[in-house]
């Protein structure tokens, strides 16, 4: 079932209704059964994976929870026998038990994840490196479904179970009630990835109706549909033809497509992100927030900091944090302290753990050389950008840099932008070489005249399409700016009178009727990152 | 003890007015890279050992929290 469809539409009105119809008691299996009806509705063989993670996760969680209850009885009922060493030695005991389930639900969760995601890359690079040697050793093609969202509840998986070994809360006792937590419908398509403490308690409560909710919802879906029909599936069309022929386009239209791409996956997946966010809104559930204007970002890692903010929350939770502090990485940095001084010796490990981060955020995107090179992209400008700060720092005291005025934030944006659109070569690129080469035909071949000799009309968008791309870009500017000045957009819309109110919402649906991309050459249904 | 930390928050980043800020991480002001060079130099200074589950924003937001932390790490 696709977000964007009248059936999703009517699947929402309808689930809504009788949600909040139902006793209290049971809001929460409404909500389960949804779910599961709208999972099958869009993959029904997927679903044996998703209750495989689901039951694996939910077992291993009671078998930590079990182990962190009976380790907290066990040191209330001695606390003054045991001195400060037994303490650590017991705590040492259960840590290694604890060590053991983690490890099993991550390898099942995580293989599969792995098995149906990685295995043809991985076996065709085998293939590839076993006849260089002459060998023909031949690792089979496998046809693999990859379940929706399963790069999504997977990540959501491990966060609950690192969690519980980590004792952050208690594991959860009612599988039904879990399994609702691991499937509910608005974020399993993609995201945002949720952590157990934030929304298993939203869901299992009841909630009443309520008006500002419902509005608020709403008014975040119509967003989400004006982002996705207006802007991404419009931009989409220049886009793919220029990715799709890449040797008939050079200089500035290659780089158009490049930065238009980087706005089309944009306003495609915060879109998708805010009909998620506003169904669940509806509902009286509040999900996390995903994205936070990231083209307003002055460098690289504020980029990151902005764009899919829950999948850079779990990388630093569960990848940078333990790596950056492992004790492996700490020898390291001791070790290279001795041969290459202080301060390479302190950054290494935080280094080598973000370049890790990066290329498991890259290889996450899918399987492909490609993203890896899109991971090594970012983690070489961050880690470079973070290097060079003192000599930068100097350079710009040296030329007088006023770096507190707009000019100079704005130059950081547009430079931030820049760096960002030619990463969007890597992940959009046919191949990492195809990418390369377009990089390469960008830089060496400007051709200013393009904007001026009807090129871009040759893209299979006309004039009206331009403009209707300009216009809604200088609206998503607009509120840009309002939300980054503290403006709630949705309150004051709240605050308006009633006609007013009325006009706007009938004047967003007939924009979206107008101007949306509909008909042939379109796919409105698809969402690019719930391939994911 | 409180000195000791002051010291080494501003020479990790003296542009930041750690007495008056009260959400250090909650606002970003300190990011990721930064903890983990904090967490490295307590656990050198204080001989505590912070670890990964320790990492929660509200035992960073504000320099009290982080003293609470440090005396909770060497009373365990």
């Amino acid at each position: 079932m696709d977000f964007i469809s009248a059936t999703f539409i009517g699947f929402v009105i309808i689930l809504s209704c009788i949600y909040f119809i139902v006793p209290d008691k049971v809001k929460w299996c409404v909500l389960l059964a949804g779910s599961y009806i709208f999972y099958m509705a869009s993959s029904v063989k997927a679903l044996c994976f998703l209750i495989i993670t689901t039951i694996v996760t939910f077992v291993c969680g009671r078998i930590l929870g079990n182990i962190n209850d009976g380790q907290k009885k066990y040191l209330e009922e001695h606390k003054g026998e045991l001195n400060r060493e037994q303490k650590k030695e017991i705590k040492a005991r259960t840590s290694k038990k604890k060590k053991r389930i983690v490890a099993l639900a991550v390898l099942i969760n995580l293989g599969l994840l792995i098995f149906l995601k990685y295995f043809n890359f991985i076996g065709g690079n085998i293939n590839s490196l076993l006849a260089h040697f002459g060998v023909n050793g031949q690792v089979p093609h496998l046809s693999l479904l990859l379940p929706l969202g399963i790069s999504f509840y997977t990540l959501q998986s491990i966060a609950y179970i690192v969690d519980l070994y980590r004792g952050k809360y208690a594991a959860d006792r009612n599988f039904f009630k879990f399994s609702l937590f691991m499937s509910f419908f608005p974020q399993i398509v993609q995201g945002p990835i949720a952590r157990y403490d934030h929304l298993a308690h939203q869901l299992y409560e009841p909630h009443k109706f309520e008006y500002n909710r419902v509005t608020q919802g709403a008014q975040l879906i119509l967003w989400g549909f004006m982002k996705k029909l207006i802007l991404a599936d419009r931009l989409a069309v220049a886009v793919n033809l220029v990715f799709d022929n890449p040797d008939s386009y050079q200089g500035f239209i290659l780089f158009f497509a490049a930065a238009g791409y980087g706005l089309q996956v944009y306003a495609d997946f915060s879109g998708g992100m805010d009909i998620a966010r506003g169904v669940a809104q509806i509902l009286g559930i509040d999900l996390a927030l995903n994205f936070e204007r990231p083209y307003f970002a002055c460098s690289i890692s504020e980029f990151w900091r902005r764009w899919h903010i829950t999948l850079g929350g779990w990388m630093r939770d569960y990848i940078f944090y333990p790596l950056s502090l492992s004790k492996a990485f700490a020898n390291l940095g001791k070790r290279t302290r001795k041969i290459f001084g202080n301060y390479v010796g302190k950054k290494l490990p935080t280094f080598l753990s973000m370049f890790i981060v990066f290329l498991l955020v890259g290889v996450w995107h899918g399987s492909s050389w490609k993203y890896v090179a899109y991971g090594v992209w970012n983690g070489v400008i961050i880690v470079s950008s973070i290097l060079l700060d003192p000599y930068y720092e100097k350079f710009l005291k040296k030329c007088r840099i006023d770096t507190e005025c707009f000019s100079w934030k704005f130059f950081q944006m547009m430079r931030t932008f820049v760096l960002c659109s030619f990463g969007r070569f890597f992940s959009r690129g046919i191949s990492c070489m195809t990418a390369v080469n377009m990089i390469k035909r960008t830089i060496t071949h400007p051709n200013p005249w393009v904007f001026f000799d009807g090129s871009f009309l040759q893209l299979g968008l006309d004039y009206k399409d331009f403009y209707v791309i300009f216009a809604f870009i200088i609206v998503l500017l607009v509120v840009g700016i309002m939300q980054e000045r503290g403006v709630h957009i949705r309150e004051k819309i709240a605050e308006q009178n009633l006609y007013f109110r009325w006009l706007l919402y009938i004047g967003a649906v007939v924009i979206v009727l107008i101007y949306g991309s509909y008909g042939p050459g379109y796919n409105a249904g698809e969402f690019i990152y719930q391939q994911f | 003890m409180k000195e000791e930390l002051m010291s080494i928050l501003t020479d990790l980043r003296p542009d930041v007015d750690f007495e008056n800020e009260e959400k250090l991480i909650d606002d970003g002001v300190l990011d990721s890279f930064d903890i983990v060079s904090l967490v490295s130099e307590l656990n050198s200074e204080f001989d505590i050992e912070i670890n990964v589950m320790d990492l929660e924003p509200e035992n960073f937001n504000t320099v009290e929290a982080m003293l609470e932390l440090i005396v909770k790490m060497q009373e365990e």
